[in-house]
């Protein structure tokens, strides 16, 4: 029972405090208007380049609002404890750091599918962009599984705000790093080998594969590896986050620096 | 008011060389839309046409420390509690933000500079300006007219930390809208016009003039008489947004 309030209570708390304390005003223009606009701008360049649809780059870019949703959402989840010195108080409890890191990644993984969900409608609608209605279902288990994927890579940098003071820096460039590597505005066929291999190891990737496949016509069934694929990352990613945590907090304890700013 | 506009200068240009999150976005976005636009273009194209490329890259981290780097900068004032400070010194508040803007503008030639190194190390393109000091004035132009153009949006920020959010979500319109990387001709027709008054537009097109050798003045002037008529509207706004935030005692609230 505990468990189970330290993890719906934490994570929503939590999730309020990224808002800086519930300012709808930091929503709209960070994640509705920006993913709306870098869709748009991508769009316009595929066109001008005439690479790929328009399709591809909507789905592309509502997977990354959502990517850098939760990667910055988990990320500052965990730092902000820092910022604002709670930290030392969240760690002295014997609540289950599962639950309380888990807590905080639902509703960055239901914030982030959100916000996909927006980017693409209104991206979709602006560009005219259609999709055949019973892709739909399948689309929302990819991007659920990207969401995942990406709020576990977001731990992974969260845990940095043992080590340093500001994991924006991290969130930031990892964010950039996405739009190019894991093929959300470039062709993966395009992108030197290297880059096509690093991607298979990086969330979204298998996601995007999943969805383009599923916008074309394709069944449900031909996508489950790309999302299989998608969920392994993620699982991957939330074990490494969830050790480094652990890692870091022993050595935190050790080295008496949750409060060294 | 020159010694306070000067120190404005050098203690944000200071700030950013010693913060990690604007040296590191400055080092990592520029390659990542260069990048990108690289590999759609295609990365056999003509190299005049990936050179263009980077210009449009560079100017379009301009613009983003500016929109992006200036809000934030001025909410670290207000978290540390020296907004209220700079907005009581007696002086006028032009002379306190402008630096700030402009010194972020000017953060850019890092940008500039990562952008083209990265173009020429990693991809090939040679970096061929064939009237240097012509691009050396239209940079400067450049960093001036964007600049004071982030100044008309700083006189939200001053009112509210909200606002400084905003500055996030102006980065893609103005890429869009001013012609970088996406060629004005694809886009709608109605965005002209608002193509004309934006700084990037200039900056970017008094770049690739200089660089291919074509008379840059005309691009060069546009962004000098754009940024008299930025200050021309910043000025009221500014005095407008202060009252408000005098009035409305929010200069604190972090």
């Amino acid at each position: 029972m505990n468990w189970l309030r330290v993890f719906f209570h934490g994570g929503l708390t939590s999730y309020r405090a990224l808002f800086a304390w519930l300012n709808p005003w930091i929503f709209l223009p960070m994640l509705v208007v920006y993913p709306l606009f870098q869709t748009v701008f991508f769009v316009y360049l595929g066109q001008a380049a005439n690479v790929a649809d328009n399709t591809f780059f909507v789905i592309g870019n509502s997977f990354v609002a959502a990517a850098v949703t939760a990667l910055f959402g988990m990320g500052q989840g965990i730092a902000g404890e820092r910022r604002f010195q709670t930290l030392p108080i969240l760690l002295a409890s014997p609540a289950s750091r599962l639950a309380l890191f888990l807590g905080r990644a639902v509703p960055t993984i239901v914030n982030g599918f959100i916000v996909a969900a927006i980017t693409f409608a209104l991206g979709a609608a602006l560009v005219g962009v259609t999709i055949d209605r019973y892709a739909y279902g399948g689309l929302a288990v990819a991007l659920a599984a990207s969401c995942f994927a990406c709020a576990a890579l977001g731990m992974c940098i969260g845990s940095l705000t043992f080590r340093t003071r500001s994991i924006s820096v991290f969130a930031d460039a990892i964010g950039g790093a996405l739009l190019l590597v894991t093929g959300a505005n470039v062709p993966l066929g395009r992108l030197p080998t290297i880059m096509q291999e690093l991607a298979r190891y990086i969330p979204l990737t298998h996601g995007l594969d999943a969805a383009r496949a599923l916008a074309n016509g394709g069944p449900l069934s031909a996508a489950v590896p790309q999302i299989r694929d998608e969920l392994l990352v993620g699982l991957g990613y939330f074990a490494i986050g969830l050790l480094l945590l652990r890692y870091f907090e022993r050595d935190g304890r050790r080295a008496g620096s949750f409060e060294r700013f | 008011m020159t010694r306070v506009f000067a120190n404005g200068l050098r203690v944000h240009l200071l700030q950013l060389l010693r913060s990690p999150f604007d040296i590191v976005a400055m080092l990592v976005w520029p390659i990542i839309f260069a990048s990108i636009a690289y590999y759609l273009i295609g990365t056999d194209a003509n190299t005049r046409v990936l050179f263009t490329a980077s210009l449009g890259a560079a100017m379009m981290m301009m613009w983003s420390q500016v929109i992006v780097g200036s809000g934030f900068a001025l909410d670290q004032q207000r978290n540390q509690g020296t907004l209220e400070l700079l907005v009581a010194a007696p002086v006028p508040l032009v002379t306190v933000i402008a630096p700030i803007m402009i010194a972020s503008a000017a953060f850019g030639i890092y940008g500039l500079v990562v952008t083209l190194a990265w173009g020429r190390f990693a991809f090939g393109i040679p970096i061929s300006i064939d009237q240097p000091a012509a691009f050396v004035l239209a940079v400067v132009a450049a960093i001036l007219a964007i600049g004071l153009l982030g100044m008309i949006a700083a006189s939200l920020f001053v009112l509210s930390r909200a606002a400084s959010y905003l500055g996030v979500a102006l980065q893609y319109p103005v890429y869009l809208a001013s012609g970088l990387l996406v060629p004005l001709a694809i886009l709608p027709a109605w965005l002209g016009p608002i193509s004309w008054i934006l700084a990037p537009t200039w900056g970017y097109r008094a770049l690739i003039h200089a660089a291919d050798g074509q008379s840059a003045w005309p691009q060069i002037g546009m962004c000098l008489l754009l940024s008299a008529a930025y200050v021309l509207v910043a000025l009221p706004c500014l005095a407008w947004f202060e009252r408000l935030a005098r009035e409305r005692a929010t200069l604190r609230l972090s």
